[in-house]
């Protein structure tokens, strides 16, 4: 049952860390709207509560039939918890243009992480999924967390137990490369190895 | 070709302008000087301007009136403002009159901040006489990239004025989108070291944390009521659409194992949903109904389409890759794609509709930085916003 409610975030150390004031930006708001005449529709919205759990309002799961969650309630982000193990350094997986798919000649990255993973039981890792800059920045971001989890993936299906496995996409905003070429564009699609002690 | 519609005028046109390469880019001014669109001529003789405070006032009402598209402003013309404006404290006193074809109203403000004085009664102009909400008084809110991994957000006035720096976190933000209210934004930042949406009071004030799961947070678009908000995440295990009912909740919409979902857009009525997917292996944009979510493919032109927004008026606006570069194209839910594109030269990406839904802010690639142009559906040239070199991106215009 680990996967059926595995996961968490980082709620209490963002809200503590930014100093939100709840109440005082929905204060604002209904200032705002009242100051001109607002059309009906806007109105104050709800302050934010960000949910450790996510839920849908019946209680019932998110998830569809055989997904899993990526990460344990509790968990914390890695590179908040841990520190960079900077002597477990990995060639970055290399991808095609708009594309996902891990290629065949980058397999054996993976799995050289994969045997590193399996030999020392106390590190885990976070995949860095990378974009090119073509392209909209938001549409790259959901690309790079795909690449990040198809290494994942493949790393799970290696046995590497996927709770120590997470995932950040940078999208088009980390390039390895600034250049505007195709050599920069292919040095930047890629998933990063960042292994933590 | 294109068809003999308004949008295909506007096509050719803006593809006259622009497409005469890098020489023409250079002569992109603030003040719309084109005369590609119908105008109607206004004349403004007849307000008298005194003290440094009334002349702001007499000198942004023309530059309001002219960016609106609507009107050229000249010496004698069959609509005009008459009246007197002065200095009054740090502000202006104005009474005017504007009348047009036998149509005329009152206009008495005592006070106020010149410039913005003067950009209510251009929006208040506009919207008497061509029934749109002005532009003038609205925002422009934006990303500008500094490096790897380095940015910030900023805001200014749609002239381009008052530019200010919102965030000042150094580090990688994507995605900017208003709430209603026009004072606040959700957007994408790494400030904790990986994507989370936070709402932000953009003049100053706290920043709130909205979703922070493991995984990818981002997309964050408000609903029109201001009660809900369409989001990215993609702690199922792949990036997916989902409805945040704030503080009451969440709904997943989508459930694409295989594929990725991005920028959500809603509907004037808060319905619809418009959003990418990369389904069928190639990035586009889909239509759901939030209701029963039945969801459709609504582009099939270009090799990829993303970044939609939907304009007032039912349009939706999105960047399309067609022959290899990006443009920004217009599509009708209820007809269809547009066959040509409002944006032609260099790339064109992040299209954001202005509250008239006329024009269109995006972002224009120029060597290794980005400038801000906003786009006239009606063909008036291109303008750039403002002249500041740098890599400014992601521009999204306030509703109000």
């Amino acid at each position: 049952m680990r996967m059926s409610f595995a996961y968490s975030l980082v709620v209490l150390a963002c809200i503590a860390a930014l100093g939100s004031g709840c109440n005082t930006a929905f204060g604002r708001w209904l200032g705002l709207s009242s100051k001109k005449p607002v059309p009906a529709a806007p109105t104050a919205p709800p302050t934010l509560t960000p949910e450790i759990v996510p839920m849908a309002p019946d209680g019932g799961s998110l998830l569809e039939p055989g997904e899993e969650m990526i990460a344990e309630i509790g968990t914390e982000p890695f590179d908040k918890s841990r520190t960079p193990d900077t002597e477990a350094a990995f060639a970055p997986v290399q991808f095609a243009y708009d594309s996902f798919v891990i290629p065949p000649p980058e397999i054996s990255k993976i799995e050289q992480v994969g045997q590193f993973l399996l030999e020392n039981a106390s590190r885990v890792l976070v995949v860095e999924g990378n974009c090119d800059e073509r392209g909209s920045n938001e549409y790259n971001l959901s690309l790079g967390e795909q690449r990040a989890g198809a290494v994942r993936k493949y790393l799970i299906d290696l046995g590497i137990d996927g709770l120590r496995v997470q995932t950040k996409s940078f999208g088009e905003e980390k390039p390895a490369d600034t250049g505007h070429n195709e050599a920069a564009w292919a040095k930047n699609r890629r998933a990063e190895f960042v292994v933590y002690k | 070709m294109t068809n003999r519609g308004w949008l295909g005028v506007a096509c050719l046109l803006v593809a006259g302008v622009a497409g005469s390469g890098t020489a023409a880019d250079d002569d992109l001014r603030i003040v719309v000087t084109g005369t590609a669109a119908a105008k109607d001529a206004i004349a403004l003789t007849g307000l008298q301007a005194s003290g440094p405070q009334g002349r702001a006032f007499l000198q942004t009402l023309a530059a309001d009136l002219e960016r609106s598209g609507w009107y050229k402003v000249q010496a004698a013309g069959a609509a005009k403002v008459t009246g007197t404006v002065a200095d009054a404290g740090s502000g202006v006193s104005a009474a005017c009159t504007f009348s047009a074809a036998g149509r005329a109203f009152a206009w008495k403000h005592a006070g106020g901040d010149s410039r913005q004085e003067a950009h209510l009664l251009a929006d208040e102009i506009v919207r008497r006489l061509k029934g749109c909400a002005g532009i003038a008084a609205t925002r422009i809110l934006m990303v500008r990239r500094t490096g790897s991994n380095r940015a910030d957000l900023y805001l200014c006035d749609s002239d381009g004025r008052n530019l200010k720096q919102v965030t000042h976190d150094n580090v990688a933000c994507v995605g900017p989108r208003w709430t209603p209210d026009g004072r606040h934004a959700y957007y994408t930042s790494y400030v904790s070291g990986r994507p989370c949406v936070y709402r932000i009071a953009v003049d100053g004030g706290p920043r709130e944390l909205l979703a922070g799961y493991l995984g990818l947070n981002t997309g964050a678009a408000v609903s029109p009521d201001g009660r809900d908000v369409a989001l990215i995440l993609s702690f199922p295990g792949n990036p997916e659409v989902f409805l945040m009912h704030l503080g009451n909740g969440m709904e997943r919409l989508t459930r694409t194992r295989l594929a990725n979902e991005a920028s959500p857009a809603w509907s004037p009525d808060g319905r619809q949903l418009a959003y990418v997917s990369d389904a069928t292996g190639k990035p586009h944009v889909y239509i759901m109904d939030v209701a029963s979510r039945q969801s459709r493919r609504a582009t099939f032109r270009g090799t990829e389409n993303v970044a939609p927004s939907w304009g007032p008026d039912g349009r939706i606006a999105y960047c399309s890759r067609r022959e290899g570069s990006y443009q920004i194209a217009l599509l009708d839910p209820r007809a269809g794609e547009s066959a040509g594109t409002v944006s032609s030269g260099p790339d064109h990406q992040d299209p954001s509709w202005a509250p008239d839904g006329r024009h269109i802010v995006c972002s224009r690639r120029e060597g290794s930085g980005g400038t801000v142009c906003i786009l006239d559906t009606l063909g008036d040239p291109p303008v750039r916003l403002f002249a500041l070199s740098g890599d400014w991106i992601a521009p999204e215009w306030s509703e109000r």
